[in-house]
C-alpha cells in the first residue's frame, strides 16, 4: 500500500529536516546572525510533512489497510467510522506521531509568534527544541514505527478496546497532548532565557501565554478522562487516583504553580530560578506521563499499550533530558539578575509563595505515591498498594488552610499591604462559615471534625470568591473567575462526596425495591444487535415517572463485555443506574446512585478554564 | 396544627435517624470494599469490579462482618491471606517509612525556603 511509503518517508525526511534546523540555528548562534525569517518554511514544512505522515495513518484506519501492522492491531471493518479515526491515536504508535505532529506545529507557532524576543534566546529555544523533535523522532522511526507492514495482508483486524470506543475518549487523548506537548516550549524557552540571560519580566510576560496554553489544554484534558472515566468505567467515581490519573495531575499542578510564579517574575522581577525550576519540572513530569504510561510499568486500567523496550528508550532520553537541564541550570542559575529584597510577609508576592509551597506539597504527595510502590517492588521485591485512603490522609489536612490562604491572598496587594483592617471581618466571616458547615453537616448527620474544617474553608472560599466576582469590576477577571471556579468545584466534590447515596443488589425482571425515598422498577429487558457489538438494555422505572435504560454490551471483536450506566442529570443532582450480568444467574446486579451537585464539577472545572482563557483576550483588548 | 406540625418533624428526624443507623451498616461494607484491591483487575478496587476474584472477595467481607468483626480486623485477615497488595491504605511499618513521611519533610523544607525568602533568618 502506497499510504504505508509516503508517510514513513515522510516522517524520515521531517527528521532531516529537524536536523537542518537544529545545525542552521547553531550556526547562526556562533555567527550572530540578526535575522532568521527564512527559518520559517523549514518550520513549514517540518510540521507539515509529520502532518502528512499523520494523515495517511488516519486514511489506512479509515479505509481499514490490514497491511499495516498498526491497523491490524487496533481497528476492525466493523468499527463505526468515528472509532476507525480515533483508533489512530488510542494506540501507542499512533499516539506517538500525534505527539511529534503537536510538537511540530507548536514550534511552527512558536516562531511565528516570538518576534518580540531576542534573536539569540529564539535560537536557542529552537536548538531545545529541535533536540526534543529529533529525540522524539527517532524514537518513532526506531521503536515504534506506524507504518510497518505485515505480510500476508491479513482479512481483519484485531479490533480496539471497546472501552476506548466513546466520543469523549475519541477527543482526550489529542487534547491531553496539546497540554502535554506545549510545556516543551516552556521547557526550552526556559533554558533559552536562563542561557541568555533573559530571565526577567519581559520574559515572564512572554511566557505566560504559553504556559496558560498548556495549562487550559491540560485541564480540559483531565476533565475529559474524568468525565469518561464516569459514565463508562461504570463504577460512579470521576477520579480513583489511579496512577494514569496520577500522571496527568501532577503536571497540572505543576504548571499552576508555575503560573503562579510568573505573575511574581512579571511583576516584581523576583523568583526568576524557581519560575526555571518549575518549567523544567513541568516539561519533565509531562514526559515521565508518556513514558509511565506507555512502559506498563503502571499496573493501571488505563495501560492499554504494553511494551518494556520502548520504555527504556524515553528513560534514557527522559535522563538526558533532566541531566542536561540540570547541568545549564547549574552553571546560569547565579547569573540570574533577581530582585532580592524580603517579601513583606502580608503582600500578594508572599501569599503567591504560599500557594507555590502548598500546591508543591501536593504535588509531592502525589509523586511520591504514585512511584513509591514501583521503587519499592523494583528494590524489595514486595508488593504494595497506595490507594485513595493514602492521598486524602495527606491532601486533605492540608487543603484547608491552602483554601483559606486562597481566599485571602488575592485581596493583598503587591508588595505590602498598607492597611490590613481586614482580619477582623475576615475571621467574623470565617466563624459564620463555620456555624453553617456545622449546621449543614448536622442536618445530614455526618459532624466529624475533618469534614466541619474542610467544609467551613470551601464555604469560606466561596463566599469570598463570589463577593471578588461581584466586586472587582472586571479588573482582573480572569483570575475571579478561575478560583470562583476552583471554589465552586472544592465545594461540589465535598458535598457529592458525603450526599452520594447508592444501593447495589440483584433484581430479576418484575421485582420492586425501596432505596431511600425511591421505588426502583424492573419493568423488562431487551436485546438488540449492532454492526460490531450485542446489547443487553433493562428498562428501570423509578418513581413510576423517571425510565432508565442501562445496558450490557457484549462486543465481539475484541470480545469485551461492557457495562454503559443510564444517567439522568439535573442541576441538583445526577442519578446513575447501570447494571451487570451474574453468571449463570437470571437476575441482574443492580447498581443505583444519586449523586448530587454533579453536575456543578464539570461546570466549574469549565469556568476554571474560561478564566484562564479570559486573560487572551484581556490582553488582545489593550 | 403548630404542635402536629412539631411532633411530625420530631418522628421525622427520629425515624431518619433509625434508618441511617441501619444503613451504617452497608456504607461500612462499601468503605471496605473501596480500600480492597481486585488482586486480579487492573488498579480497580473489588468494588469496582465484577470479576469473579471480586464477588467471592465481597462474599468473605460480608461473612465477617456478621460475625462481628471489625473493620481492621477484616483488613489484617485480608493481609495474611493476600499479602499487603490487597490493602489500598498503606500501613505504617518499615516499607513505608518513606512513603509516609517524605512529603512531611517535603512541606517542611518548603517551609523553610519560604522563611528565608520573607527574611526571618536575616534580622
Amino acid at each position: 500500500m502506497i499510504l504505508n511509503y509516503i508517510g514513513s518517508y515522510s516522517l524520515l525526511f521531517s527528521l532531516l529536516i529537524s536536523a537542518i534546523i537544529f545545525l542552521i540555528s547553531i550556526f547562526s548562534i556562533q555567527n550572530k546572525k540578526e535575522s532568521i525569517r527564512n527559518l520559517n518554511k523549514l518550520f513549514f514544512f517540518q510540521f507539515f510533512l509529520v502532518l502528512i505522515s499523520f494523515l495517511s495513518l488516519i486514511i489506512l484506519f479509515v479505509i481499514s489497510e490490514f497491511s499495516n501492522t498498526t491497523v491490524f492491531n487496533n481497528s476492525h471493518t466493523n468499527k463505526p467510522l468515528l472509532y476507525k479515526i480515533s483508533g489512530t491515536w488510542g494506540n501507542h504508535e499512533g499516539s506517538l506521531i500525534l505527539w511529534l505532529m503537536i510538537l511540530t506545529f507548536f514550534v511552527f507557532i512558536y516562531f511565528l509568534k516570538s518576534n518580540t524576543r531576542p534573536i539569540r534566546e529564539r535560537l536557542f529555544t529552537i536548538v531545545f527544541q529541535e533536540i526534543i523533535i529529533i529525540g522524539f523522532s527517532i524514537f518513532l522511526l526506531k521503536t515504534s514505527n506506524p507504518f510497518n507492514q505485515v505480510i500476508p495482508t491479513p482479512d481483519q483486524g484485531l479490533g480496539l478496546n471497546p472501552i476506548l470506543q466513546d466520543p469523549i475518549l475519541a477527543i482526550h487523548p489529542p487534547v491531553l497532548y496539546l497540554g502535554y506537548v506545549s510545556t516543551s516550549l516552556i521547557f526550552s524557552s526556559a533554558l533559552a532565557s536562563l542561557i541568555c540571560l533573559n530571565v526577567n519580566r519581559e520574559w515572564a510576560s512572554f511566557i505566560k501565554n504559553w504556559i496558560f496554553v498548556s495549562w487550559i489544554f491540560l485541564t480540559l484534558g483531565i476533565l475529559l478522562g474524568s468525565i469518561w472515566a464516569y459514565y463508562e468505567l461504570g463504577w460512579g467515581g470521576f477520579w480513583f487516583w489511579d496512577p494514569v490519573e496520577n500522571i496527568s495531575l501532577m503536571p497540572w499542578l505543576c504548571l499552576t504553580a508555575l503560573l503562579h510564579c510568573t505573575l511574581v517574575l512579571e511583576k516584581r522581577s523576583s523568583l526568576g530560578s524557581w519560575t526555571i525550576i518549575l518549567s523544567i519540572v513541568s516539561f519533565t513530569l509531562s514526559v515521565c506521563g508518556t513514558f509511565l504510561v506507555r512502559s506498563g510499568i503502571l499496573n493501571s486500567v488505563h495501560t492499554f499499550a504494553n511494551d518494556p523496550d520502548r520504555g527504556v528508550y524515553i528513560l534514557i532520553f527522559l535522563f538526558f533530558l533532566i541531566f542536561s537541564s540540570l547541568i545549564i541550570y547549574f552553571l546560569y542559575q547565579d547569573k540570574i539578575i533577581s530582585n532580592k529584597d524580603h517579601f513583606n510577609f502580608l503582600s500578594k508576592e508572599s501569599s503567591i509563595l504560599i500557594n507555590n509551597w502548598f500546591v508543591m506539597y501536593f504535588l509531592s504527595v502525589v509523586l511520591i505515591g504514585t512511584i513509591y510502590p514501583i521503587f519499592l517492588e523494583v528494590l524489595s521485591n514486595e508488593k504494595i498498594s497506595v490507594g485513595p485512603p493514602f492521598f486524602n490522609k495527606l491532601i486533605i489536612p492540608f487543603l484547608i488552610p491552602f483554601l483559606i490562604f486562597m481566599a485571602i491572598g488575592p485581596n493583598l496587594k503587591w508588595i505590602k499591604a498598607k492597611k490590613f483592617k481586614i482580619p477582623i471581618r475576615l475571621s467574623i466571616l470565617l466563624f459564620i462559615n463555620l456555624v453553617i458547615a456545622f449546621l449543614v453537616l448536622k442536618i445530614f448527620d455526618e459532624v466529624t471534625l475533618k469534614l466541619t474544617l474542610l467544609l467551613t474553608a470551601s464555604f469560606y472560599l466561596f463566599f469570598i470568591t463570589f463577593k471578588d466576582l461581584i466586586k472587582k469590576e472586571y479588573k482582573n477577571i480572569s483570575q475571579t473567575i478561575s478560583h470562583f471556579g476552583f471554589s465552586l468545584l472544592i465545594l461540589s466534590i465535598i458535598l457529592n462526596s458525603f450526599l452520594s447515596k447508592e444501593i447495589i443488589t440483584n433484581l430479576k425482571v418484575g421485582d420492586e425495591i425501596n432505596f431511600q425515598e425511591n421505588i426502583i422498577k424492573f419493568k423488562k429487558i431487551e436485546s438488540s444487535f449492532s454492526s460490531n457489538y450485542q446489547s443487553l438494555i433493562g428498562y428501570f422505572e423509578i418513581n413510576n415517572k423517571h425510565l432508565f435504560t442501562p445496558e450490557v454490551r457484549i462486543y465481539d471483536q475484541p470480545e469485551v463485555i461492557t457495562s454503559e450506566a443510564d444517567i439522568k442529570t439535573n442541576l441538583f443532582k445526577d442519578r446513575f443506574l447501570v447494571i451487570n450480568l451474574v453468571k449463570d444467574n437470571d437476575y441482574l446486579n443492580v447498581r443505583y446512585q444519586e449523586k448530587p451537585l454533579m453536575i456543578w464539577i464539570w461546570l466549574s472545572t469549565i469556568l476554571i478554564t474560561i478564566g484562564g482563557s479570559l486573560s487572551f483576550i484581556k490582553k488582545y483588548e489593550k | 396544627m403548630n404542635f402536629f406540625k412539631y411532633i411530625l418533624i420530631i418522628l421525622f428526624f427520629f425515624f431518619s435517624s433509625i434508618s441511617i443507623s441501619s444503613e451504617k451498616n452497608i456504607n461500612l461494607e462499601l468503605k471496605i470494599f473501596k480500600n480492597l484491591r481486585c488482586l486480579i483487575c487492573q488498579g480497580q478496587s473489588i468494588y469496582d469490579s465484577q470479576s469473579d476474584f471480586a464477588e467471592s472477595m465481597k462474599l468473605v467481607v460480608r461473612q465477617k462482618l456478621e460475625l462481628g468483626m471489625s473493620e481492621n480486623e477484616i483488613y489484617s485477615f485480608l493481609e495474611d491471606q493476600y499479602g499487603e497488595w490487597i490493602l489500598y491504605d498503606p500501613k505504617f511499618n518499615n516499607k513505608t517509612y518513606f512513603l509516609w513521611i517524605l512529603p512531611f519533610l517535603m512541606f517542611l523544607f518548603g517551609a523553610l525556603l519560604i522563611l528565608r525568602k520573607l527574611g526571618v533568618f536575616k534580622k
